[in-house]
């Protein structure tokens, strides 16, 4: 027994050793690695190889209550990656982590980050108050991190978060947009809006109801958590002039059953959804409207080969992968650059970044950063699904 | 008027959920002391069992059989399927512990609970499943009074929970192996002593509680069409209150618990607010317990000296 | 170890009670001797070789900033985990709404730090005046939480303060949010500061953890030898009986959770002060569970136990799962060192390790004749052992599935065999989870965190279910 016992002890030391060993090693150089890319960063990563090497990481929620919109993320990350390492000969690999949505978790993972000097740009993290905890830690690191998901305004406006972008546009502009539209199209005399209390919906509703009190509409402000799949009770409360529902929800499929209970106690409400909502495979209730911020990408020829590979990936996406998509190409694209005319670091990714000038892309529309960070020129899509299920653009540019 | 009668099917439908999984935390919290916190994952998992068959027999749209068979079918395979990895579960996991003291078992059911949802998240994928009942039970079945529309899978949900209630009650108080359950509760030790196979009780228990919770999985998911793989959580939770405020170890006090959790919710959220209602109900709770602290229909429990 | 009383029984001493350390039991063997050894150390020179231990770490290693971040996180979980033990441990109540006092403390510190109250300028009170005050309301709100538990027991406890834990959630993400915030939470905090002093870098709030985690040791440890310990173990293992011995039942029972909800809050407004802000999101149920998992894994009712087992699953949890490589070699490593260490005799290790190698080679030259996509041995984490040993296709998801399925179900099957059986079963089963982690798991890093935590919690109750440093206790029939 003493023997084996010894035994196990020094295969513990050496384990814990080798572990230590491993991160040791990014240890030593991430010390002599500065934010302005010393020759270090060439001898760390892989140099001499022939093929641009470097890594992103991606903070999303993987597992936890939000776990389906992690997941997708996560699918079009890898899908980028693949298309863009094809399409430019690089050999640049994705490191997970998994934040569960909590800015506690999101702030290990942006540490994990930043001592692993390979990544040179992060994708994410997905949740707003996740970016204002790990916004400064980032803008210290130098490292640049764009966002598919996070919509708070204050986010670049604060200038606490120096080196974040993101692909998507804010809530101050989607919110009166599709305020707008409700109150000159749809004109409710009365119109329910339920949040599901976390911050994309809060920030939506509260940029919302002042145009709805503006124009005169009793609104009816309900509340329901994320993780409720049955929404019998409130659908009960909808009164017969209430004719319009406001859902910026971030499930579509709970849309989804908001709807089947609307016709299930055959009240007939019209839904307006948001981009959250926006997904053709989960979200098919009959006459709703959603919006978004990117057209329908499986409408865009362009894009069809990418549908078919995101549908073997991860059938039911919605809006939550587009984005990320976009990210994860403008990273790609910066980090190919940057091999060009030397090796990938992260301050000549963060400014090949900010230099981004695409044309076109996954989102049907070009994608260039302003100064603060987010995307000029954001493009605002209405849909409306028809009887089919299928969804038709209203308007929108 | 109409809005009364909605809401209070409403919760009754939501309610006969929790008893039913309710039912099963106060089966095995009576023979063996132990919060099995995994109970809620096994109705997560009896939901997706549910889904699978719905899909073997050709999906919501394109179903080859007529609808009560797959209704059947699905009852019953999940039921058995999930009552049998009850079973396994509590032979793998909670017999090692059976002696020991009474706050172990409660982190090996974290830990059956952790592996049972990352399994299905890592088989399934994290993508909502859709039952999308309505496509073949249609909405128009059911009652249709004024402004009251009550849809016969809610019908189905309640008649169903109180139907395994009642039969639960039977076989514990009027059969043998009930005896025997009832007799293990009470005194482990003089049960075995008195011939009684503890373990195969025990399993039996397990497999009852468990295949309940797979029941109401897949009700949940004929009434409320999205599943995912952490849908059980909260469902614990609350299923867990409602086996406590009933009374621990007391079937219909399970039962009355979960009916009382659903009503209040619906009540809560439909009349005075939908922001506040978690915490109006748990309010309620808290001083409800306060005031009866074995709840309703618990056995205040002498203690012998 | 014989103690000698001095003269026969005298009145008053019983000699049972005097000579109750003769019948301390020990590990037989070399670890019964160390154990003896280091009980006759005494206790304060231990915290302070502890204390010296942890100064040192980060000093003589070298942590860079995600190994300075678990660490905090380790020490915070293990402050947390030394609270509850109050609660938990010593007077056995169950409260699972520890984690709300945990919030409380950190949005209480955030309210008294930041410009949210009392805009524009806000309050920014100093941390000697906001801590201190903070933990007193946290016990003034566990004496609160506490209050019913005179007239409920265990379980019924339980649900009262699981109430108050989940309300706590909601009602920072619900009510008033422009005075607390909201979804949105509080931002901007200031750092921990007062008298000319400042902390800023990781390192300064790994060492004021330390120091908080020494000294809460040192009271608590002062408290468990004086009457209110002696109290809280009589009202643990029979109420009834300590009521009659005067004991006053309840209102030990409030000292406890008082005791518990300060350690808790004063863990909280660290928490803050390092994270500089808080949101809703970070107090909810599965933190909880994350306490009380290394609270009972290393073993309820010891002080020891509780840090080691904060330590040890923030640690693991943390910082090792959450990289692939080195959750390959807790992987791999685990089993191996299960192996050598239950496996007797020494030819039987060498059958089961020598046959899973020769199972391997020979299942994947089989496979490899009948499909060679089937063994493309691409997609997995270790080269070599990819292309060579393991079967792992081109396509591995769903292979990587069925593996793990399998995985699962010998393993179940492997307990419950005996004798030549089990250990012929153990080399199809190694080597299936060999697969299953080559082809999937590795794959996915964040699920099989996870699952390995899910699997540790499992396999260490069963092993020790007192844990890993609780003591058996004895039962005197």
């Amino acid at each position: 027994m003493k023997v084996r016992i010894s035994l196990a002890a020094l295969a513990v030391t050496a384990l814990v050793a080798a572990g230590c060993g491993s991160s040791n090693s990014t240890t030593t150089t991430s010390a002599a690695t500065s934010a302005t890319g010393t020759s270090t960063q060439a001898a760390a990563s892989g140099g001499g190889s022939g093929s641009c090497a470097a890594s992103i990481g991606i903070e999303a929620p993987l597992t936890g209550q939000v776990a389906v919109l992690g997941q997708e993320q996560l699918a079009f990350a890898k899908l980028a990656i693949a298309d863009d390492n094809k399409a430019n000969g690089t050999n640049i690999t994705l490191v997970q982590g998994d934040t569960q949505l909590m800015p506690a978790q999101a702030t290990t993972v942006t540490q994990q980050f930043i001592s692993n000097n390979k990544i040179v740009g992060v994708v994410g993290p997905a949740g707003s108050q996740e970016v204002e905890a790990v916004g400064p830690l980032f803008g210290r690191a130098g490292l640049a991190f764009i966002s598919g998901s996070a919509t708070n305004p204050t986010l670049t406006t604060s200038g606490k978060n120096p080196t974040f972008f993101r692909t998507v546009s804010r809530d101050d502009v989607q919110g009166p947009q599709d305020a707008a539209f409700i109150v000159k199209h749809l004109h409710p005399k009365a119109l329910m809006i339920v949040d599901d209390q976390e911050v994309y919906s809060t920030g939506l509703v509260s940029s919302m109801i002042p145009v709805f009190q503006k124009a005169g509409i009793k609104v009816d402000h309900e509340s329901v958590s994320q993780k409720v799949t049955d929404f019998s009770s409130l659908v009960a409360k909808v009164t017969p002039d209430t004719t319009v529902v406001v859902l910026p929800w971030q499930v579509a499929a709970n849309a989804q059953q908001f709807g089947k209970n609307l016709a299930e106690q055959k009240k007939n409400a019209t839904i307006v959804g948001t981009d959250g909502t926006f997904s053709p495979s989960a979200f098919t209730t009959a006459g709703s409207y959603v919006s978004s911020f990117g057209p329908d990408i499986t409408a865009i020829p362009a894009d069809a080969s990418i549908v078919t590979a995101a549908k073997a990936a991860f059938p039911k996406f919605g809006t939550f992968g587009p984005p990320i998509y976009a990210a994860t190409h403008v990273l790609d694209e910066a980090i190919a650059a940057a091999c060009k005319s030397g090796t990938p670091s992260r301050d000549n990714v963060l400014s090949a970044v900010k230099q981004t000038s695409e044309g076109t892309s996954i989102l049907g529309q070009p994608i260039h950063f302003d100064t603060k960070g987010d995307l000029i020129d954001a493009k605002w899509f209405l849909f409306k699904i028809n009887q089919q299920g299928k969804y038709t653009l209203v308007t929108g540019s | 008027m109409s809005k009364f009668i909605q809401e209070l099917v409403n919760g009754l439908t939501q309610g006969g959920l929790y008893a039913l999984v309710a039912l099963g935390y106060s089966m095995v919290y009576g023979v063996l002391k132990l919060l099995n916190f995994a109970h809620g994952d096994l109705y997560m998992v009896g939901a997706f069992v549910g889904y699978f068959v719905l899909q073997w027999f050709g999906g919501p749209t394109a179903l080859v059989v007529p609808v009560p068979i797959v209704l059947a079918c699905m009852f019953l395979i999940s039921g058995v399927g999930v009552g049998g990895l009850g079973v396994a579960i509590e032979r793998f996991a909670y017999r090692p512990l059976r002696d020991a003291p009474r706050i172990a078992p409660l982190i090996t059911a974290l830990g059956v609970s952790f592996l049972l949802e990352n399994t299905m998240l890592l088989l399934f994928g994290a993508s909502y499943r859709d039952y999308n009942t309505s496509a073949f039970i249609p909405f128009s079945t059911g009652i249709h009074i004024g402004g009251v529309n009550i849809w016969i899978v809610q019908i189905m949900v309640i008649v169903l929970s109180v139907a395994l209630m009642f039969g639960l009650e039977r076989i514990v108080t009027r059969t043998q192996l009930g005896r025997q359950m009832r007799a293990v509760a009470t005194d482990r030790e003089a049960a075995e002593m008195l011939g009684i196979n503890v373990d195969y009780t025990i399993s039996a228990t397990f497999f009852l509680g468990s295949s309940l919770a797979g029941v109401a999985g897949v009700m949940a998911g004929l009434a409320f069409n999205n599943i995912y793989t952490l849908m059980g959580f909260i469902l614990g939770l609350k299923a867990f209150t409602a086996a406590v405020v009933g009374g621990i170890g007391s079937i219909p006090g399970a039962m009355l618990g979960g009916f009382l959790i659903g009503l209040a919710e619906a009540f809560i959220t439909g009349y005075v607010s939908s922001t506040y209602s978690n915490l109006i109900v748990f309010g309620i709770l808290i001083a409800f317990m306060i005031l009866r602290p074995t709840g309703l229909l618990g056995k205040v429990q002498l203690q012998k000296v | 170890m014989a103690v000698e009383p001095k003269e026969s029984p005298g009145v008053g001493v019983d000699e049972w009670v005097a000579r109750s350390a003769e019948r301390k039991e020990y590990p037989p063997g070399w670890r019964g001797d160390v154990q003896r050894q280091f009980e006759r150390v005494g206790w304060w020179p231990r915290l302070g070789l502890a204390a010296a231990v942890g100064v040192f770490i980060p000093l003589v290693i070298g942590l860079n900033s995600f190994q300075l971040q678990v660490g905090i996180d380790a020490l915070l979980l293990a402050i947390l985990a030394l609270g509850l033990n109050v609660s938990v441990g010593w007077a056995g109540l169950l409260d699972l709404g520890y984690v709300a006092f945990y919030g409380f403390g950190a949005y209480g510190y955030a309210l008294l730090s930041s410009n949210q109250l009392n805009p524009p300028n806000g309050i920014h009170w100093p941390a000697y005046f906001s801590i201190p005050l903070v933990m007193i309301l946290a016990a003034g709100l566990g004496l609160a939480v506490g209050w019913p538990s005179r007239r409920l027991i265990g379980d019924y406890l339980a649900i009262i303060t699981l109430f108050f834990g989940e309300a706590f959630v909601e009602f920072v993400n619900n009510v008033a949010p422009t005075k607390l915030g909201g979804p949105n939470g509080i931002i901007a905090l200031d750092p921990l500061h007062g008298a000319h002093l400042q902390i800023t870098t990781l390192t300064g709030y790994f060492y004021v953890l330390l120091a908080l985690l020494v000294l809460s040791m040192a009271v608590l440890h002062m408290l468990d030898t004086s009457r209110a310990g002696r109290a809280w173990r009589a009202v643990r293992e029979d109420p009834l009986a300590a009521s009659v011995m005067t004991i006053p039942v309840n209102r030990v029972k409030l000292l406890a959770f008082a005791i518990g909800a300060m350690i808790a809050a004063m863990a909280g407004t660290v928490f803050a002060a390092q994270q500089s802000n808080v949101f809703p999101s970070n107090f909810d149920t599965p933190y909880l569970i994350l306490i009380y998992a290394g609270l009972i894994l290393g073993g309820a009712g010891s002080m020891s136990g509780a840090v080691l087992g904060g330590l040890l699953v923030s640690i693991v949890l943390d910082g090792f799962l959450r990289s692939p490589n080195q959750s390959s070699y807790i992987f791999y490593g685990v089993i191996l060192i299960t192996l050598l260490v239950k496996l007797r005799p020494w030819s039987r290790v060498a059958i089961v390790i020598g046959g899973t190698i020769v199972f391997g080679f020979v299942a994947h030259a089989i496979v490899g004749a009948i499909s060679s996509t089937a063994v493309a041995g691409t997609a997995g984490a270790n080269d070599w052992i990819d292309l060579h040993w393991a079967i792992v296709p081109a396509n591995p998801v769903t292979f990587g599935n069925i593996c793990f399925v399998a995985l699962l179900c010998l393993v179940v099957t492997l307990t419950q065999v005996k004798g030549w059986w089990r250990t012929a079963l153990m080399i199809p089963t190694l080597y299936v989870a060999a697969c299953a982690w080559e082809a999937r798991l590795s794959q996915v890093p964040a699920i099989t965190r996870l699952l390995l935590l899910g699997a540790i919690l499992i396999v260490v109750m069963a092993w020790r279910p007192a844990g890993l440093l609780g003591s058996k206790r004895v039962e005197v029939v």
